[in-house]
């Protein structure tokens, strides 16, 4: 891979190129101002160009605009040390793959490149990942609230349906690759859940959709940070939880492949179900840590 | 919920059904709901993160699923909701929805949104928010389509 760093100092320059060192990047030429850059991503066509705010001669963005324009297959990830809203909605829309602030964060930085160019990697790591974590968030939320046995066991293979045992949760997970999760499990275990959690014997029906609502906005939103934890580039973020209840309810799961476990407490069994599916490049642009 | 962030999907519905074969559109209703919707019959469910935060929900009957997925494959006769069905009905409502964010992002708010979850039964309940669901009803080729949005502005 070849990349042009654009900037006019040389400190910035030097710390960018000891970076993309680590990843195997090799700098092909630098530039402090518009036109040499603006040469440069002509003569060498390369993957990668770091882009400064502000040049000796002009605008970093307005130079990202014009090499984009030249050559749409370039990404351009700009960084400056200020941070404004304009800046990035500039940069957004110059096509820019992304904005980081000064000093530069390594973490950050190959995160950014991650999404982008390590995506199937990125994707690989997820799949590796996603079903520990979810299942280290549910065990650490139990814990937490409950007493008595807990134990979770993966159960092998992709599902394509489940039948509800009563009440189910389904969550949107949105990120560089997005997916959800889902929960189910007798209204009889949700029942004895709340019981060992609020102390408390009496549960309506209303209560019972904001508890499980709750409990299971806390483990996607944990098992997503320990995954972010991971790596950056996952920018996972959930969606509010949508609870459901009725008659002979079937989901369909097996639109994308997803794991399962089954987690098992006094309170009763707990389905969970964790599916992702690999990203679309077209939402890589805006999907940018950043933005 | 404010009511103008329905236009974007409104926008959405009108614009991507006629690119898939579907003829005759038009908005027959809209009800705005607390918290929860009862329906029957198949519902996809996307979440969405970004400006806005919350679930939208599209709901057909079983049979209206079968004509959508028909509809969607050139024609082909669909018997049962088998997995290639489900599969239309999902790519229907992924379609809508990023088309909505699309439209959504040309008013300067940016949304990013889930892989569909779907489910199909007798009775089924959603509940989607604590807030106001505005749900609209459309007539599409003789088929009930509903559009449940539950949005709120992202507050972090």
């Amino acid at each position: 891979m070849k990349a042009i760093i654009v900037d006019d100092s040389n400190f910035s320059v030097t710390l960018i190129q000891s970076m993309l060192k680590k990843k195997e990047i090799e700098v092909v030429a630098t530039a402090s101002k518009v036109k040499e850059a603006i040469q440069a991503a002509d003569e060498y066509c390369p993957d990668l160009i770091t882009m400064d705010v502000t040049l000796l001669d002009g605008d970093g963005i307005d130079c990202a605009k014009e090499i984009k324009k030249r050559n749409q297959q370039v990404q351009i990830l700009i960084v400056s040390s200020m941070k404004d809203d304009e800046i990035q909605k500039r940069a957004k829309e110059a096509g820019a793959m992304g904005y980081l602030q000064k000093p530069i964060n390594e973490e950050e930085f190959f995160s950014a490149l991650d999404r982008v160019f390590f995506s199937d990697a990125l994707f690989k790591m997820l799949q590796e990942n996603y079903k520990d974590a979810f299942q280290e968030a549910m065990l650490h939320m139990l814990q937490q609230t409950i007493q008595g046995k807990i134990d979770a066991k993966e159960s092998r293979g992709t599902f394509n349906i489940r039948k509800s045992l009563g009440v189910s949760v389904a969550i949107g997970i949105i990120g560089r690759h997005s997916g959800r999760m889902i929960l189910d499990m007798k209204n009889q275990t949700l029942k004895n859940l709340y019981t060992m959690v609020a102390e408390d014997k009496k549960i309506n029906k209303a209560e019972g959709v904001i508890f499980i609502s709750e409990f299971a906005n806390m483990v996607a939103g944990n098992a997503a940070s320990l995954l972010n934890q991971l790596n950056r580039g996952f920018g996972l973020r959930v969606a509010p939880p949508t609870v459901f209840g009725g008659k002979d309810i079937v989901m369909s799961l097996g639109e994308i492949e997803n794991k399962t476990v089954i987690v098992n407490t006094d309170a009763g069994e707990i389905f969970m179900n964790i599916g992702f599916k690999k990203g679309d490049e077209v939402w890589m642009q805006n999907l940018s840590t950043h933005f | 919920m404010d009511a103008k962030l329905i236009n974007p999907f409104l926008g959405a519905v009108q614009g991507v059904l006629p690119q898939l074969g579907f003829q005759h559109i038009e908005k027959k209703s809209l009800e705005v709901k607390k918290g929860k919707i009862k329906t029957q019959g198949v519902v996809i469910v996307i979440g969405v993160v970004g400006e806005l935060r919350g679930n939208v929900a599209y709901a057909v009957s079983i049979e209206d699923g079968k004509k959508i997925a028909s509809t969607m494959m050139m024609g082909m006769p669909v018997s049962e909701l088998d997995d290639m069905a489900k599969s239309a009905i999902s790519e229907l409502a992924n379609m809508l929805t990023a088309n909505a964010g699309i439209n959504l992002s040309n008013e300067e708010i940016n949304v990013d949104i889930s892989v569909p979850t779907l489910l199909y039964g007798q009775e089924i309940e959603v509940n989607m928010s604590e807030g106001n669901i505005f749900c609209i009803g459309f007539d599409v080729d003789g088929i009930l389509l509903t559009v449940d949005i539950s949005l709120e502005q992202n507050k972090s």
